[in-house]
């Protein structure tokens, strides 16, 4: 499962990261009632075999479009955005080394649940997406987090 | 036209221990002129999806020295580029980068600092204040021939912490290493240190 995949991550500072500007980052969504990941009732209901191919997709998702998608003038929002992008890098290769093991495989329930995401992000205009999806990185972090639990720092 | 032109600094260069990066480089002089310097990075993230993207560092932009403590800047374990440049009034030069991208997994951790104490029978450590990444993993044992060594991972900083309830006359020795999560590595261990119930600390 995650754990093994995951175990060095430093979860705790990411959510401190994101915690400094989410307030400011939620403030920019101007599509209240519309969500991204939060739909996602089936996060919760990801089985322990499908958490690592989800984290990598969903990790995929943040780096290859959200943090990509989204331009930030702010430094000093820049700078936690950064770090919180630098660390899923990183998250992204320790994940690339358990795949190597044999340990993260897709199977279609994993891959549904991404493709939903994906179909949210192109509902919207590609800079209210990525703002809304930014807002909502709680929601992934607290989930990874509880599929890490007890190795969080 | 022979505009005088700020040169860059050079020789950057970043030392980091115990997970505190230092960024250096040697300064530009112009005599009777206040030089600033400008720091800027980007993580391996910037680098590769958005390249022309350059984060001016958290603590100097400006900074008045030749030096920039860019601890609070480096917070993943992926390399980053790390640039200055120099101004003096409205003049600005060229940008000056890191010859070699700097990742913090190659920091210098140092065997830590620890204060060994008696309470009464009670053996108590504390240990120095390193930052939130460290553990110290404390291996302690009684000084006698086959004594088993036990091992605490503690947490707390710099706070006294219990480690073992001593039999009088007996001696007991101690010694610590940190180790770091974010880079997964860990210190050597310190030198052991040795107490006695009713003694001094004894010289190993």
């Amino acid at each position: 499962g995650l754990r093994r995949c995951l175990l060095s991550m430093d979860i705790h500072h990411i959510e401190e990261s994101f915690q400094e500007i989410k307030k400011t980052i939620q403030a920019k969504d101007t599509f209240q009632n519309v969500t991204i990941l939060s739909t996602l009732e089936t996060l919760k209901s990801i089985k322990p075999l499908d958490v690592c191919c989800v984290t990598k997709n969903l990790l995929a998702f943040y780096v290859d479009k959200v943090f990509k998608d989204h331009q930030e003038l702010n430094p000093k929002i820049l700078r936690k955005i950064s770090s919180i992008a630098n660390s899923f890098l990183y998250m992204q290769k320790a994940l690339q080394q358990c795949q190597e093991q044999k340990q993260c495989h897709c199977r279609e329930e994993a891959t549904n649940a991404t493709r939903i995401i994906h179909d949210n992000y192109s509902q919207l205009e590609v800079q209210s997406a990525a703002i809304k999806s930014l807002g909502e990185l709680d929601v992934f972090l607290a989930w990874i987090d509880k599929n890490h639990q007890g190795t969080s720092a | 036209d022979g505009v005088a032109v700020l040169p860059p600094p050079y020789n950057l260069s970043v030392q980091s221990t115990n997970m505190k990066h230092l960024l250096t480089w040697s300064p530009v002089s112009v005599p009777g002129e206040i030089i600033h310097y400008f720091v800027e990075y980007q993580g391996e993230y910037e680098s590769l999806y958005m390249s022309h993207v350059w984060i001016p560092s958290s603590w100097c932009s400006p900074a008045k020295g030749p030096e920039c403590d860019i601890t609070d800047d480096i917070t993943a374990t992926v390399p980053y580029n790390l640039r200055v440049r120099a101004t003096q009034g409205s003049e600005t030069s060229a940008w000056s980068t890191l010859k070699h991208p700097f990742n913090r997994n190659s920091t210098i951790l140092t065997p830590p600092v620890m204060e060994i104490t008696k309470d009464g029978f009670h053996l108590v450590i504390k240990l120095e204040d390193l930052g939130p990444q460290f553990e110290f993993l404390v291996a302690y044992w009684r000084r006698e021939p086959g004594a088993k060594e036990h091992v605490k991972v503690v947490r707390s900083r710099g706070i006294p912490v219990h480690l073992e309830t001593m039999q009088p006359g007996a001696a007991y020795c101690v010694k610590v290493r940190t180790f770091v999560k974010a880079i997964g590595r860990h210190s050597p261990f310190s030198q052991a240190e040795c107490v006695k119930v009713q003694g001094e600390t004894l010289p190993l």
